[in-house]
């Protein structure tokens, strides 16, 4: 009764306030192509795509979680409900994480069908820079209250990538591009963190 | 004053204090270590001429290298793109190359099959290469007509290739720079920039990146607040009208933001005074980069109000995003004289290469006075959807929901 309770939230949440960022998501994924060759690219070029475009799904996916409660109409209706807000939030987290892991599986087999060197660790850096930034953004978007914020400090840590390039240690997020790979697990790590911190951040504030 | 009613708002918002952190963070860890030594004579650069002869025969023997390995490597965002082409665009490609090199595609082929011949291997595929020292370039072939075929070929290829008619001066007409030369680099450097008109330019193409997209978050969420504080209601009632109420948002959005740079600035000029005397230009640094740098954040905030009026704040960070990516990312290779009529991120990094700054000296006044001109457009249109949503005629635009096409968020 109560796990068909949540889905029926799970669904109708992704169908009323996540449509549009799946869509979105799905759209980034579309374009890539456009923008990216992704046809018989060897192991460092097809890192490229996978690092520097995709992983900004994380962004549009996983920093609005907290985005319908945001309006304080609606955090009122919310609050004076039996079920656990949290839990609510955490589902949507796990929700956003499986379209994103789907996206990139999808992009990065598609990339495989083009003839280019890509292997289970490309998805699994890929995913890990999607998740980091998201995180990032989830992070900024739970402490400041304002999903702007969120998305501004997502933004500034892609933006800093650039700029800084791999002076950011194990921060750096396109480190497969250049042919590392031992940055990764930093990234997972630094996800859970944040993510950890988020929820913390939250369930304190309300 | 609402003005400073709307900065005090402002000044006190996160996104604001992100805004101000970040825009000193790059600041001190780009433009301020970059000059903290005096600059001398650029010994031993290269630099870009506009020689059209040494532009035509490196760009016909790209390209004729290119279409025997039929391999074209593009950049049409920035991102590498290796381009095969079919038979059919292989063939404009042997048109354009007969056409420049004055050749019969016998005489061409004669050159491949002479000239040096090696396999590359990519990891996945083989790919045949081959070195030729020269081909002619025909007598009669006069540079704007070579520039059209540029323009044809770049077009065949998808853009972004090496023959696209913006970039060909900075691809085949590179030159070692002689001692003369380098020292007239430095006395441009030196008298004409009057050391500051240099910095300058170093300081706004540094800047840029971030003037050209932390607005928009500083400004949508300055729109999206009275919805989300619940306050639209209250302030749709008051006498003041929408145009005032909207554009002195809009003024106290960008005084606030133009804030931090000024400050920026006044360091820069206290340490260019600080390594190379009080001889230099006590103006430069403020007066170029607010020309270069204040367009950049009416247009971000211009973006970010209209379209977190119409559509969502998030939509507002999307769209300057996208366009902030894109022009960042389109001939990323080149880092100065990167300025064209509508470039939004105009790069020149080097202190030197004023030649080339001047050679588009014109486009980039056109360039900063269009995104004036468009930013202040956007906001008036952003009075006109304000009014409607005053009046009640209009909530935002809407995808779900009962009659709606793009759902609308705080």
């Amino acid at each position: 009764m109560a796990s068909g309770c949540l889905a029926k939230v799970v669904c109708s949440d992704a169908k009323h306030n996540f449509l549009v960022h799946y869509l979105l998501a799905l759209a980034v994924i579309l374009a890539s192509p456009l923008l990216f060759s992704i046809r018989y690219l060897d192991s460092k070029q097809a890192a490229q795509p996978l690092e520097m475009l995709v992983p900004l799904i994380g962004i549009i996916l996983l920093t609005p979680v907290f985005m319908p409660e945001q309006n304080e109409s609606i955090r009122d209706v919310v609050r004076s409900k039996k079920t656990s807000y949290s839990l609510i939030c955490l589902l949507r987290l796990l929700m956003a994480m499986a379209v994103l892991l789907s996206l990139i599986g999808a992009f990065v087999l598609y990339m495989r069908h083009c003839g280019s060197a890509v292997t289970f660790r490309h998805f699994t850096g890929s995913a890990a820079s999607a998740a980091v930034l998201g995180a990032v953004g989830l992070f900024g978007a739970a402490v400041s209250d304002d999903t702007i914020t969120g998305y501004m400090s997502a933004v500034i840590y892609f933006i800093t990538n650039f700029l800084l390039k791999d002076k950011l240690g194990i921060f750096y997020i396109f480190s497969m591009s250049s042919g590392s790979f031992a940055e990764k697990k930093w990234l997972v790590l630094m996800s859970v963190i944040l993510t950890a911190g988020t929820f913390t951040v939250r369930s304190i504030r309300n | 004053m609402i003005f400073f009613k709307d900065c005090k708002r402002i000044a006190r918002s996160m996104t604001y204090l992100i805004y101000c952190v970040i825009v000193a963070l790059f600041f001190f860890t780009q433009y301020f270590s970059d000059c903290r030594t005096e600059v001398g004579p650029p010994f031993g650069e290269t630099k870009a001429v506009e020689d059209h002869d040494l532009i035509m025969s490196g760009a016909a023997l790209s390209l004729a290298e290119d279409y025997f390995a039929n391999l074209y490597i593009c950049y049409p965002f920035g991102f590498y793109k290796s381009v095969t082409l079919n038979e059919k665009k292989q063939e404009v490609i042997e048109d354009a190359l007969t056409e420049m090199t004055g050749l019969s595609m016998e005489e061409l082929t004669k050159l491949r099959d002479n000239a040096e011949h090696y396999t590359s291997y990519d990891g996945l595929h083989e790919y045949n290469g081959y070195i030729i020292d020269s081909v002619p370039v025909s007598s009669s072939l006069t540079y704007d007509r070579f520039l059209e075929i540029m323009k044809k070929v770049n077009k065949t290829l998808g853009g972004g290739s090496s023959y696209k008619p913006d970039d060909l001066i900075f691809k085949f007409s590179q030159v070692p720079m002689t001692k003369e030369e380098a020292l007239e680099e430095y006395d441009n450097f030196t008298n004409k920039d009057r050391v500051t008109g240099a910095l300058a330019r170093l300081f706004s193409d540094y800047t840029g990146i971030d003037a050209a997209i932390l607005p928009v978050f500083v400004a949508a969420a300055l729109t999206s607040e009275d919805r989300r504080r619940r306050m639209s209601d209250l302030v749709y009632s008051r006498k003041i009208s929408s145009f005032r109420l909207v554009f002195t948002r809009y003024a106290a959005l960008i005084t606030a933001m133009f804030l931090p740079l000024l400050i920026t600035m006044i360091i820069a000029q206290i340490q260019a005074v600080s390594i190379y005397g009080s001889n230099i230009s006590m103006t430069a640094l403020f007066t170029l980069p607010s020309f270069w740098l204040v367009p950049n954040i009416m247009e971000a905030a211009a973006v970010g109000m209209l379209f977190t009026e119409l559509f969502s704040g998030g939509t507002a960070v999307i769209v300057q995003f996208l366009s902030w990516f894109l022009s960042l990312l389109t001939g990323s290779g080149q880092l100065y004289g990167k300025i064209r009529s509508f470039t939004l991120i105009c790069r020149h990094n080097t202190v030197f290469g004023r030649d080339i700054f001047m050679t588009y000296h014109s486009q980039f006044v056109f360039n900063r006075i269009f995104y004036i001109v468009f930013s202040l457009a956007m906001v008036t249109l952003t009075v006109f959807v304000y009014e409607t949503k005053r009046r009640g005629a209009f909530n935002g635009i809407r995808l779900f929901g009962k009659g709606s096409l793009l759902r609308r968020k705080a």
